[in-house]
């Protein structure tokens, strides 16, 4: 195996673990507050990722396309957790059969509108070029990508630890009854990390659509992808999904090349195995799974 | 119970007189919805009485297609081999999963089945000798030994006794003790592990129960279609039977064949119409779910009640509200 192929390889494997982490992260939180597993994440995702796509065709330029998607789908987050979810408060079940209704009216939706060829989103100009080290050399935009990844992880581990919403969350989390008690309006809490979930998946999907493309049935691959990150890293931790984002991403890229058969089934075992020594996930606080 | 038995005779009844009223494409149709019924009746089954709510179990259905298409093309033709094949295959696969599986609950099992079922559709996705993205056709005919059952109606009349055989089994189960011990693993396990029951053991025989059922479903279906695709593996497949069961209300056994028949009617219906059919169905299902009313079953099991005033008389399993109430603490294991 030749070394420059594997690091550029590995480097793909970080970039893609990357924007998953981003889409996990969402699903995690979410689910850590809300108790409801969103399983229309992966379709937020590849919404956002078209709605990219129809703001760089109107603007052509990538960076006001991605703020403006990161806008939009944060619009349709608190629409989905305001007139949906919010009318089921308490009963967990319900919500995902509606986060699950919601997964074919937003795909087919994105068909309807988009079409069914798969689309893409050319590399922003400012990162068209490759960068060199010694013989190797890397596609900016990837390196770019794993970049936004270390420094949304850095925001977030600032939130958590040294704000005021990150302690309200981090309660959250804990002891829902606790946080109302505590004179805390906590459905707005769960409208924001509802927004922010959908935000990010938005922002993932608009930063993933020049490396993966945009197709139908991405929807389904990213959700699944996502879900077995959220159980190896453990529900309700971002630094679980940090991990598991990592780890996930880069078996998919290098097991794709070597075992493009079972490099599924090795992503799932590695999450079988991690529930049947540490049931709660590698960072979960510990619940009776 | 005594006073649906009438009611179940009359049903059955007008199903094996439905031929005389119906078309060609409406046997079909019903022929399909009976394949389907099983499919959905298996899964409804662990929602509903041992709270398992999987998101993975078109794993078994399309396992069992595929053994079906595998081993007609590579062994034999011999039906009862191949069905009995297809349903040990699925039950083992059901046991193993199952095994590993049932120790979560709630999010972590939804999560999981669905991501196992996920496995099985990339790996017959992608390895070409066994289809690949194509699929792969099934060469063998219905042949219980007198003769091939072929055309529209020995095809129907077999697949209803099917699913007749099918839902008897799975409602002698449920009022046989073990059946009774799994609804009050599902209603409250800590109780029932107070009481010395192994809890695990009675949602890994359910498990294992309906995955050979579903897996009896993909064999049928495997013959039904003459055509087996990796579609049949997918969530999606998962995703649509756990609609139909939800539809239907699975909470009652014929809750999830209610679904089904609902199902399978719309889309042939709508599907003439629209190419947009998943978004109308899922904005039924999202405004079913809203209105918090349970499924179709629960409203005919409160009709019922009203019409025959028998509120107090029902068992424990009937009165049990809806499926959505026995598995609303998922994942909140606080």
């Amino acid at each position: 195996m030749d070394y420059s192929i594997l690091a550029v390889q590995l480097m793909t494997g970080l970039a893609y673990g990357m924007l998953l982490f981003m889409m996990a992260t969402g699903l995690t939180i979410i689910f850590g507050l809300l108790n409801v597993i969103n399983l229309a994440h992966g379709a937020l995702f590849m919404v956002g990722g078209y709605v990219a796509l129809t703001f760089v065709k109107e603007y052509t330029n990538f960076w006001i396309a991605l703020l403006l998607t990161i806008v939009v789908m944060a619009i349709i987050g608190v629409l989905i957790e305001r007139f949906l979810l919010n009318r089921m408060y308490g009963k967990e079940f319900e919500q995902v059969l509606l986060t699950f209704g919601l997964i074919f009216v937003l795909s087919d939706g994105a068909k309807w509108i988009w079409g069914s060829s798969p689309q893409a989103i050319p590399v922003p100009e400012a990162l068209r070029f490759a960068v060199t080290i010694g013989d190797i050399s890397f596609p900016a935009y990837r390196l770019f990508v794993v970049l936004i990844g270390c420094i949304f992880a850095l925001i977030l581990w600032y939130l958590e630890a040294k704000t005021r919403i990150g302690a309200i969350i981090r309660a959250g989390v804990d002891d829902r009854e606790m946080l109302g008690a505590l004179g805390i309006n906590f459905k707005l809490v769960f409208t924001g990390v509802f927004c922010f979930g959908a935000g990010l998946a938005g922002l993932s999907g608009a930063l993933g659509a020049p490396i993966l493309g945009l197709y139908v049935g991405m929807d389904g691959d990213i959700l699944i992808l996502s879900l077995v990150i959220v159980v190896i890293g453990g529900l309700g931790t971002w630094k679980g999904a940090f991990i598991g984002a990592i780890l996930v991403g880069m078996i998919d890229t290098l097991g794709r090349i070597w075992f493009p058969q079972i490099s599924m089934a090795i992503i799932f075992a590695l999450m079988v195995i991690v529930l049947l020594i540490k049931p709660s996930g590698l960072f979960g606080k510990e619940v009776k799974a | 119970m005594n006073k649906q038995l009438p009611l179940a005779v009359i049903v059955v009844l007008i199903l094996f007189a439905l031929p005389l009223v119906l078309s060609n494409y409406g046997m079909r149709l019903t022929t399909e919805i009976y394949v389907m019924s099983i499919f959905v009746l298996s899964l409804g089954f662990i929602i509903g009485f041992a709270g398992l709510v999987s998101l993975g179990h078109a794993a078994f259905f399309g396992l069992s297609a595929y053994t079906v298409a595998l081993l007609s093309k590579h062994v034999s033709t011999n039906t009862y081999f191949l069905i009995l094949a297809a349903v040990l295959v699925a039950a083992l696969m059901a046991f193993i999963t199952g095994y590993l599986f049932v120790k979560t609950s709630g999010a972590y099992f939804l999560m999981i089945t669905m991501a196992f079922s996920q496995v099985l559709y990339a790996i017959f996705h992608q390895t070409r000798s066994l289809g690949g993205a194509d699929g792969l056709s099934v060469n063998a005919s219905l042949d219980l030994g007198f003769g091939a059952i072929r055309g529209t109606y020995p095809m129907y009349y077999f697949m209803l006794i099917c699913f007749l055989i099918c839902y008897f089994l799975l409602h002698r189960y449920i009022h046989s003790p073990a059946g009774k011990a799994t609804i009050g693993v599902k209603e409250n396990e800590d109780r029932m592990k107070a009481l010395g029951y192994k809890t695990r053991n009675y949602k890994l025989i359910a498990y294992t129960i309906s995955g050979a059922m579903a897996g009896f479903a993909g064999a049928l279906y495997a013959y039904f279609n003459h055509f087996v695709s990796p579609e049949s593996l997918a969530w999606h497949k998962s995703g649509e039977a756990l609609i139909m069961a939800i539809i239907g209300g699975a909470s009652f056994l014929y809750g999830p064949p209610i679904g089904a028949a609902i199902f399978v009617v719309l889309q042939n219906y709508i599907s003439t119409y629209t190419e947009r059919w998943p978004i109308i169905m899922g904005v039924l299902f999202i405004a079913l779910v809203l209105t918090r009313r349970g499924g179709v079953a629960d409203v005919l099991n409160l009709l019922w009640r009203k019409l025959t005033g028998a509120d107090r008389k029902e068992s424990a399993t009937e009165t049990t509200p809806t499926v959505q109430s026995g598995v609303s603490k998922e994942g909140s294991g606080e």
